[in-house]
C-alpha cells in the first residue's frame, strides 16, 4: 500500500521526481532542514484540520499528515524558498491522501443541485419568521449549532466539494491557492465553491431542523 | 468588453459570493459596493451571506490538534534537522 502511494504521489508531483531521483535527504542541520521546519510548523493545525475533512477520523488524518510530512521532508529540495510554501505543502497532502483513499475520494456522486436554490439559509429562515424577529438571523441558527454538528454537515458534503470548502473555511486560501493545492482551475474552484455552499446551507437547515433550533413546520417549503 | 457604470440587483446576486471572498476585479468590487450602498434588499442578502460566513469560520477554525499528531511530525523533522 505504502508502496502503492508513493508511486501515485510521484505521478501527481513530478517536482518531487527529480529531487528524489537524486537518493537524497536533507542532509543533517542543513539550513533547508530547519526553512522546512520554520515554515511548516505554523501549518500543522491547520493542515491536521483539513486532513482531518478528507479522511473524516482522527486516526487516518494523524497518518496522512504524517506522511504528507515526510514527502515534504524528502521534497523539499524541490520547493523554491519565496513561492508560496502553504500552498505546496497542502498540495502534498492532498495528493496523499489522492494516494491512500482513492476510493474515499471518489465516494459520494456529485449531488443534483439544481433543486437547491442560491441564498438557501436566507430563504428558509425568512419562511420561518426569523427576520421580523431577530436581528441577525443567520448567527441565531448558526451559533445555536455546536461545532461537532457544523462539522458533520460539512463532512457530509460529497468530496469535490468537501475539499474546496474543507480549504476554504480552514484558512485564507485564495481561489488560486485553493485551485493550486487541487490542481484545478480558479474557474472549477469558483463553481465548486458557490456548489458546496449552497450544499451546506441546505445541510446546516437540516440540522437546526433537527435540533429544535427552529419549528419543523417550515421543512414543508422546498 | 467594458464596465457598465452600475449593477442591477441580478448582476450582484451573481457576485455576492466573489464580492464576499474579495475576488472580484477593482472595478466589480466598487460597483458592487455602491449598489449596496443603495438597495436595502441586496444589502440584507449580502449582510446575512456575511454573517453565515464568519460563524462558519469561526467554528470551523477551532481546530484541536491531538498531542500524538504533532509529536510524529515533530519526530519527522528532528530525524532531518
Amino acid at each position: 500500500m505504502l508502496l502503492y502511494t508513493s508511486v501515485w504521489i510521484w505521478v501527481r508531483f513530478p517536482a518531487l521526481l527529480a529531487f528524489a531521483a537524486t537518493g537524497a535527504s536533507l542532509p543533517e542541520s542543513s539550513p533547508q532542514a530547519r526553512d522546512l521546519e520554520t515554515l511548516l510548523r505554523p501549518l500543522l493545525e491547520r493542515a491536521y484540520g483539513y486532513a482531518l475533512r478528507l479522511v473524516r477520523n482522527g486516526a487516518d488524518a494523524e497518518d496522512l499528515l504524517q506522511e504528507a510530512a515526510l514527502a515534504a521532508v524528502r521534497g523539499f529540495g524541490g520547493f523554491q524558498l519565496g513561492t508560496n510554501f502553504k500552498a505546496w505543502f497542502f498540495q502534498i497532502l492532498t495528493n496523499c491522501f489522492y494516494g491512500r483513499h482513492r476510493r474515499l475520494a471518489r465516494e459520494g456522486q456529485p449531488t443534483d443541485l439544481e433543486n437547491v436554490p442560491d441564498l438557501y439559509l436566507y430563504q428558509r429562515t425568512a419562511e420561518a419568521g426569523l427576520h421580523q424577529t431577530v436581528p441577525d438571523p443567520a448567527r441565531h441558527v448558526l451559533s445555536r449549532l455546536d461545532q461537532e454538528e457544523i462539522l458533520q454537515a460539512l463532512d457530509s458534503l460529497p468530496e469535490e466539494y468537501r475539499s474546496v470548502s474543507a480549504l476554504y473555511f480552514i484558512d485564507d486560501f485564495s481561489y488560486q491557492e485553493i485551485g493550486d493545492v487541487l490542481s484545478v482551475p480558479v474557474g472549477t474552484v469558483r463553481s465548486r465553491l458557490h456548489r458546496g455552499r449552497k450544499l451546506l446551507q441546505q445541510r446546516l437547515w437540516r440540522a437546526a431542523l433537527d435540533h429544535g433550533i427552529v419549528p419543523h413546520a417550515t421543512e414543508q417549503r422546498p | 468588453m467594458t464596465t457598465p457604470d452600475r449593477f442591477t440587483c441580478e448582476q450582484v446576486f451573481q457576485r455576492i459570493n466573489d464580492y464576499l471572498d474579495r475576488e472580484l476585479s477593482a472595478d466589480e468590487m466598487r460597483l458592487v459596493r455602491e449598489h449596496l450602498d443603495t438597495c436595502a434588499v441586496c444589502a440584507r442578502e449580502y449582510a446575512f451571506e456575511g454573517s453565515v460566513l464568519d460563524e462558519l469560520k469561526a467554528k470551523l477554525r477551532r481546530i484541536d490538534v491531538p498531542r500524538s499528531a504533532l509529536e510524529k511530525v515533530e519526530a519527522i523533522l528532528k530525524r532531518r534537522a
